[in-house]
């Protein structure tokens, strides 16, 4: 905590000396207490101190000015108006909560800044946004483009590797929302192509904790991918209470938004695949996820625990290399320049923006297929980037 | 051995669902006797405040998770195992709910419900949000081989772990009654749960009852917390709705009654159980809970008034 106050002191000082040069001003939104907006913001403050260093954007320094969203769409919006009305940022980007983004797009359209999202998954928002915003670019993908690229994966990994069987599959969601969500996309998705079942669970984040039932009725449908979507504080349990129960699928598949502290280093995780977008280990098929995870690591004494920290850094990488095209502030030459970015990022593919289903730039749209291997997550698929080949199948509880 | 005329249709009717449970399902009530167990190890310390002390602890759950917090971060910094950093805990636990009683709660006791429970609130509230920016949002679970015991019966293996919960019910079931029955200390605190001014009146330290009885407690439901956290992961709200099913479950038993805790768990763990039993039902389970709560409470209402 000290640290993190220690670092915005520092990064007010040098906006502070930055504005007296005449800063361009980036405005940004997380979730500060969340890990995901902690790390995200560490990662823009990174980027920014480093194009800074190398002499800044059109000679002149970027000053970033964070503000927390508290994860709640009211304060989502306060921050939008902050940013813009008093400390007069020209370009906004950051975010995570799709909940919080589909507060703020009326206060975006009202001020109309180029935006450069990092977060905000579901499509209500590409909906809200409508197809006019050419100033968003969205970097996360949609939910849509998410379910397509799983699918896709699958199949490949299934093409790619014969003895992978994968016709049966079993989806275990948390009895929320974004469980309910998770299993009906997922449903429309998969269940042309494979058998598909699933069955609910109350998770622990919600009071729950107990998978016994569940699990019961997976090892019943007997699968070859067991997939489940809930959130971090189910993770270990339910890999506790499976080998307690000896359910072991020739896959098991977690689509948490984060891992638990540690996660990788019970033995239980060896071998648990998972969804993502970086991981450390693209670090040895990736140069600038080399770059990126050297300097985070240095100055913040900890590992990027999440996708949001490259993402993050990605995205003032995006807006800079735009502006810099640009060669002015101005909002049209802005988006035009941003219109031809080709950045090779740190989540180990070249950013691009180009139309999705309503709005006209959308950056990434895949996630990736990882796997826990000797506490390390490897990607399996992109075959483009990856580090290691899938373990299969998910070895018998000893 | 004498039963209860009144008690014989129960008996029976118990007897018929656990027969009829078996014959659906034998692991509904393995996980229901294991969730009941849960329960009630972590309504039982509140019960004995609520009977003895009057408060109703809204930080009650919050309390398991501070505990829980302290015990992983002594089984990470030094590697001592969950249960052996249980008597440390328990220690500090003590101390942390004597300062509470002193210096918050003692202050309310004459004051009115509300005060009392906006004042346990706060403090709740302050746990949380205390952990939440030491520790992070970032949820924790240590990695325990030992919670993966199973045993293997025919073709149905299930996890023996969690029994330890049932074990600690009965333990502190047992123990408190025998205490509240047995010990000068123990009549003292009933005396003071049923008549605080009369008990007054005959030289027993109220105050001293009560903070007794608060910090043991704290103690009791840390202990619990210790455990809870070799099984389940910890955050800092993974305490809250422990508080509100521990309320539940006390006022479903009746104040005070710790034997009317371990029949209440038992009936809501099993129900619970047997819900998620039912493909696609898992979702009412939770209904369910508060249902039967509203019924029994309901019944004894009726019941109470026709008397």
């Amino acid at each position: 905590m000290k640290k993190f106050l220690t670092m915005f002191v520092l990064s007010a000082f040098l906006a502070s000396t930055a504005f007296a040069q005449g800063a361009i001003k980036i405005g940004a939104n997380w979730n500060l207490a969340d890990i995901t907006g902690n790390h995200g913001s560490k990662g823009a403050m990174l980027a920014v101190e480093e194009i800074n260093k190398a002499g800044g954007v059109l000679g002149k320094q970027l000053q970033l000015v964070i503000v927390d969203d508290e994860g709640k769409g009211d304060k989502g919006v306060a921050a939008i108006e902050k940013l813009v009305t008093v400390d007069k940022v020209d370009f906004l980007i950051g975010g995570m909560s799709s909940a919080v983004a589909l507060a703020q797009v009326p206060t975006m359209k009202k001020y109309q800044k180029v935006v450069v999202s990092t977060g905000a998954a579901s499509y209500l928002v590409e909906n809200a946004l409508g197809a006019d915003a050419d100033w968003y670019f969205h970097l996360h993908p949609w939910d849509y483009t998410q379910g397509a690229s799983y699918l896709e994966g699958w199949t490949a990994i299934r093409n790619k590797y014969p003895n992978i069987k994968i016709d049966r599959m079993f989806l275990a969601y948390e009895e929320g929302a974004f469980g309910k969500s998770s299993y009906d996309s997922s449903k429309k998705m998969f269940e042309k192509d494979f058998q598909f079942d699933g069955e609910s669970f109350k998770s622990a984040a919600l009071g729950g904790g107990d998978y016994t039932a569940m699990i019961e009725k997976a090892k019943e449908y007997k699968p070859d991918i067991f997939l489940w979507a809930g959130y971090d504080a189910d993770a270990l349990p339910m890999l506790e209470q499976a080998k307690a129960m000896r359910f072991s699928p020739p896959l098991f598949v977690g689509a948490p938004p984060g891992w638990p502290k540690d996660f990788g280093k019970s033995k239980l995780a060896d071998n648990v695949t998972l969804y993502g977008m970086w991981a450390p280990s693209i670090n040895d098929v990736n140069p600038v996820s080399k770059k990126f995870y050297d300097a985070f690591v240095a100055k913040y004494k900890e590992e990027p625990a999440t996708y949001f920290g490259p993402l993050a850094y990605s995205a003032v990488y995006v807006l800079a290399e735009g502006i810099k095209r640009a060669g002015s502030l101005d909002s049209t030459a802005v988006i035009k320049a941003l219109e031809q970015t080709k950045y090779l990022s740190a989540l180990g593919e070249t950013i691009s923006f180009s139309p999705s289903n309503v709005i006209k730039h959308q950056g990434i749209r895949n996630q990736k297929i990882l796997q826990w291997q000797n506490g390390r997550q490897e990607v399996i698929w992109p075959f483009e980037v990856q580090t290691r080949p899938p373990v299969y199948p998910f070895p018998a509880w000893k | 051995m004498t039963v209860n005329r009144k008690a014989v249709p129960w008996i029976i009717l118990g007897a018929a669902a656990v027969v009829a449970i078996l014959a659906w399902k034998p692991t509904v009530l393995i996980y229901g006797v294991q969730r009941a167990g849960l329960y009630a190890s972590v309504a039982i310390p509140m019960a004995l405040v609520l009977g003895i002390v009057h408060i109703v602890n809204l930080a009650h759950g919050e309390i398991m998770m501070v505990s829980a917090y302290l015990t992983y971060n002594i089984a990470r910094s030094i590697g001592l195992d969950p249960w052996l950093a249980l008597l440390p805990v328990a220690l500090v636990m003590g101390i942390m709910g004597y300062f509470i009683f002193q210096l918050t709660i003692r202050h309310t006791l004459k004051a009115p419900e509300l005060n009392q429970l906006i004042l346990t609130f706060g403090i709740a509230i302050t746990m949380t949000q205390a952990i939440s920016l030491i520790f992070t949002p970032q949820t924790r679970k240590l990695p325990l081989s030992y919670v993966s015991m199973s045993a293997t019966i025919g073709e149905t293996s299930f996890g023996v772990y969690d029994f330890v919960y049932v074990a600690i019910a009965l333990l502190m079931g047992f123990g408190i009654k025998w205490f509240l029955s047995n010990t000068r200390m123990g009549k003292a605190a009933v005396a003071v749960g049923q008549n605080p001014r009369g008990a007054a009146i005959v030289g027993i330290d109220v105050m001293k009852t009560y903070v007794f009885i608060f910090t043991v407690s704290v103690i009791l439901v840390g202990m619990t917390g210790s455990v809870f956290m070799t099984r389940q992961s910890i955050f800092p709200y993974v305490g809250s709705p422990y508080t509100m099913k521990s309320f539940s479950l006390v006022a479903m038993a009746g104040i005070g009654s710790i034997s009317g805790i371990i029949y209440s768990s038992l009936l809501l763990g099993i129900a619970e159980a047997a819900i998620n039993g039912i493909r696609g039902a898992s979702g009412w389970s939770g209904i369910v809970f508060f249902l039967i709560i509203i019924i029994v409470i309901a019944v004894r209402a009726y019941k109470g008034r026709k008397l």
